[in-house]
């Protein structure tokens, strides 16, 4: 039995099932609904980081050998192909780093902190990851600034409203917002923060971590000053994202990591830095993960007409149908899903709904998915999360449904 | 299908024993479960002569960790801090190996839970809480 009769199908003209074909761990029995945790990686994308290793692998920008010099390609090439899909004027706007933590890291504690004084505030919206709220409650700390929270609509879209009113000149420096919540599903209004924060002389950071499989990013359109995501969101390797800075602000910010390749001389008793973006890639990079990145970008934008789309109306699509289930409560606003939607069932705990559905195959996340602020606000512990890419099918909603009702079957 | 989730389990979770309200700042201890947020707060109410008269515990977490807690509360009434410990020990130090034996009792619901190890912290919430009450019990 083949157990996937609806991955053929074909929705609207696009072909989900063509895109899965690329996904060898799809092979396996399993609708893998936890995308917004980690995508899985296309054969492209497998394919450039095998070549890397097996063709080009040496160590970057320190070689004379031919394999130095193929490698140190590869990862610049990796660099102007991030700088290209972001929208970055130049590839040295663009930081490689581990992800999207290690990138708000990176702006919060090498720029951001440093602007920050006693009476200054700081926002973060109330749906932020961890990622993005820890980093700037740790950086206003000691210093004797505030935190301050974008609160929620009704609706659960980010009340702007509150901000604008709230905003306060010369006082706030910096705002820390998610381009796309990984709980609510919505996109935020970004332009419209950064011009409100702009307009105070405040700056903006972008969490793009859920926003870059899904929608276009472009940093200019945004208005943002930092603009952070990961690779293996989008279909590419774990342990590689980027942080980008315009370069000017780059310029500005300290190094967090000392050492090797990212110095410009070194004396016994000190250092100078080597220019951005080498100052902030101490150490030997993670030149496969770089590639591989580049090629989950390529693979990204050469998606079909009507990928992201289809993706949204899976979101929508099962949102609706766990919406009608009597004791289950779909969290976050009706309109502007990107790509997944969170869900409570009443009288079963998430862990257990998600366990009844890997029984079953469905793979879905659960718990306070990094947003206990936003769990608090919503006034639960946590939620179950189903979360989609162009390689899921319609029939896995209807799995995901029976899960759900066989949860509530087994445990009410 | 889920065979983490036995009859004896889903009994436990359903009607959990001693489940009551121990209202924040009232515990003698709490544990969190920082993967999945859930919590428990503990009140241990002693007798006269020292042994556990009953086990409280206010709980926010999925079926295994209730149940665990639900086993917890029925097998220790009457037991002093010393054989509270040893039992938490011991279970700590059986938990996530195949074949509860008879002696275990109802804690051998937990028998199949080896195969998922992302669940085995849920089965340890309540062990936690309780080893934090003892050492505050025997004080500094």
């Amino acid at each position: 039995m083949s157990g996937r009769p609806e991955t053929e199908r074909k929705t609207d003209g696009f072909d989900a099932g063509a895109i899965r074909r690329q996904f060898a761990i799809l092979n396996r029995e399993i609708a893998w609904l936890d995308n917004a945790a980690t995508t899985q990686r296309p054969e492209a994308v497998l394919k450039a980081m095998d070549q890397f290793y097996r063709q080009h692998n040496a160590n970057v920008r320190r070689s004379v050998h031919r394999l130095g010099a193929e490698a140190t390609a590869a990862y610049e090439g990796a660099r102007a192909t991030v700088a290209r899909f972001v929208g970055a004027a130049a590839p040295e706007e663009i930081v490689f780093t581990a992800g999207t933590t290690a990138a708000v890291n990176l702006a919060t504690f090498g720029f951001a902190r440093w602007e920050i004084g006693p009476g200054d505030e700081v926002w973060v919206s109330a749906l932020e990851h961890h990622s993005n709220w820890v980093p700037w409650q740790q950086a206003v700390k000691g210093v004797g600034a505030t935190l301050k929270v974008i609160p929620l609509t009704p609706e659960g879209r980010l009340d702007l409203e509150v901000f604008r009113k709230g905003l306060a000149a010369h006082r706030t420096k910096w705002v820390a917002v998610a381009w796309v919540s990984n709980v609510l599903g919505a996109e935020n209004d970004v332009r419209a923060i950064c011009d409100l924060a702009h307009a105070a002389g405040a700056r903006v950071l972008v969490d793009g971590a859920q926003g870059v499989a899904h929608l276009q990013p472009d940093v200019a359109a945004l208005g943002c000053d930092f603009f952070a995501f990961s690779g293996h969101k989008a279909y590419g390797p774990m342990g590689i994202g980027a942080l980008w800075g315009r370069r000017e602000l780059l310029e500005q910010t300290e190094p967090l990591l000392y050492g090797g390749e990212m110095i410009a001389r070194v004396d016994d008793l000190k250092s100078t830095w080597a220019e951005p973006p080498y100052r902030f890639e101490a150490g030997t990079q993670n030149v496969a993960g770089a590639v591989g990145l580049a090629a989950a970008i390529e693979w990204v934008r050469d998606l079909p007409a009507g990928a992201h789309a289809y993706v949204a109306e899976l979101a929508r699509e099962a949102a609706a149908r766990l919406a009608e289930r009597p004791g289950v409560r779909v969290w976050g606003p009706a309109e502007g899903r990107v790509s997944l939607v969170s869900f409570s069932v009443a009288g079963v705990h998430a862990h257990d709904v998600a366990q009844v559905l890997d029984g079953r195959g469905v793979a879905v996340r659960a718990g306070h998915m990094c947003a206990q602020p936003l769990m608090r606000r919503l006034g639960i512990e946590s939620a179950v999360r189903a979360s989609f890419a162009p390689y899921n099918a319609p029939d896995e909603i209807r799995r995901l449904l029976e899960g759900v009702q066989a949860a509530q079957e087994l445990f009410t | 299908m889920n065979d983490i989730y036995q009859a004896a389990l889903l009994a436990h979770a359903k009607n959990p024993h001693g489940a009551g309200a121990v209202p924040r700042g009232t515990e003698d201890a709490e544990a969190l479960n920082a993967g999945c947020g859930d919590e428990i707060r503990v009140k241990l109410v002693w007798t006269p002569e020292g042994g556990l008269e009953r086990l409280v515990y206010e709980i926010h977490g999925c079926a295994v960790s209730v149940a665990a807690a639900s086993m917890a509360a029925r097998r220790l009434e009457g037991k002093t801090p010393d054989e509270i410990a040893a039992t938490a020990a011991a279970f700590a130090a059986r938990l996530g190996q195949a074949g509860f034996e008879e002696e275990w009792g109802d804690f051998r619901a937990f028998n199949g839970i080896e195969n998922y190890p992302a669940r085995l912290h849920c089965a340890l919430l309540v062990w936690q809480a309780l080893e934090k009450a003892l050492a505050k019990r025997a004080g500094p």
